[in-house]
């Protein structure tokens, strides 16, 4: 296992942590580490859009699947905008048509579906590479807030 | 009654990518559990790594690991329910 002699235990850097939730990887380039950042945001990205690729944006849901969810909004505001259109666009009916589905128990409502609502091992991918990529930049946010920025980190070489 | 759907150029091909599911490869839905250790290995070495000089390699080894460390477990659990539990003696 490496060790990386930039993380410290320097003061916290809060800031970055806060940047690399609203995007993936801005924590680190946000202090100086640019490759890293875009690495680290490559692969939280491409594993939350290849999510919603194979299982749409039916596959993060506050409402149906809370905990998922949890682990999805580790991702950032992108899975805030996901569940934002799952809701306001799939469960509308505004995009797709809406299916009646049969009553769960005898004598209730009917309830009205999304055609594009997937209850195939899509979804569970879907949902899973979601949920991965969201608990994956949590990780990399963590990295960001005991990362030492460059300045510093060049300062502590010459010293 | 026209759906927003309808407007957009995607439904020209029959599937509008992010909002319509693309599917899982059917009985070969396992084949995407690379993809989603590849992107692990990726997020996870961008934060593990000191330098990051051969980063793709190590990303790649990293990766290969990973999937033989779940194949095997998935091996051992497949002997596990279909070998030794049948063997088992009922009361």
């Amino acid at each position: 296992m490496t060790h990386d002699s930039d993380q410290t235990d320097e003061p916290l850097n809060w800031g970055a942590a806060f940047f690399g939730w609203i995007l993936p990887g801005f924590g680190q380039i946000s202090i100086g580490h640019a490759r890293r950042g875009v690495l680290a945001g490559v692969g939280v990205l491409g594993l939350f859009f290849g999510g919603l690729l194979i299982g749409g944006v039916d596959c993060v849901d506050r409402h149906e699947d809370p905990l998922w969810f949890y682990a999805q909004a580790g991702a950032g505001p992108i899975a805030l905008a996901s569940d934002w259109a799952n809701s306001a666009l799939l469960k509308s009916g505004k995009v797709g048509d809406l299916v009646e589905t049969p009553a769960a128990m005898p004598r209730a409502t009917p309830a009205m579906v999304s055609s594009f609502k997937t209850v195939t091992p899509a979804n569970e991918i879907g949902t899973l590479y979601c949920a991965l990529a969201g608990l994956m930049n949590v990780v990399v946010i963590f990295d960001a807030l005991k990362r030492r920025p460059v300045e510093r980190s060049a300062s502590a070489g010459r010293r | 009654m026209t759906h927003f759907s309808n407007h957009l150029p995607g439904h020209l091909f029959g599937w509008i990518p992010i909002l319509q599911p693309g599917g899982s490869l059917g009985n070969y839905w396992w084949l995407l559990l690379f993809p989603l250790v590849f992107g692990i290995s990726i997020a996870y070495r961008a934060t593990h790594e000191t330098q990051l000089v051969g980063f793709w390699w190590r990303v790649v080894v990293f990766t290969v690991k990973s999937t033989i460390a779940m194949g095997s477990l998935g091996a051992a659990m497949y002997l596990f329910v279909y070998m030794i539990i049948p063997l088992l003696r009922v009361g």
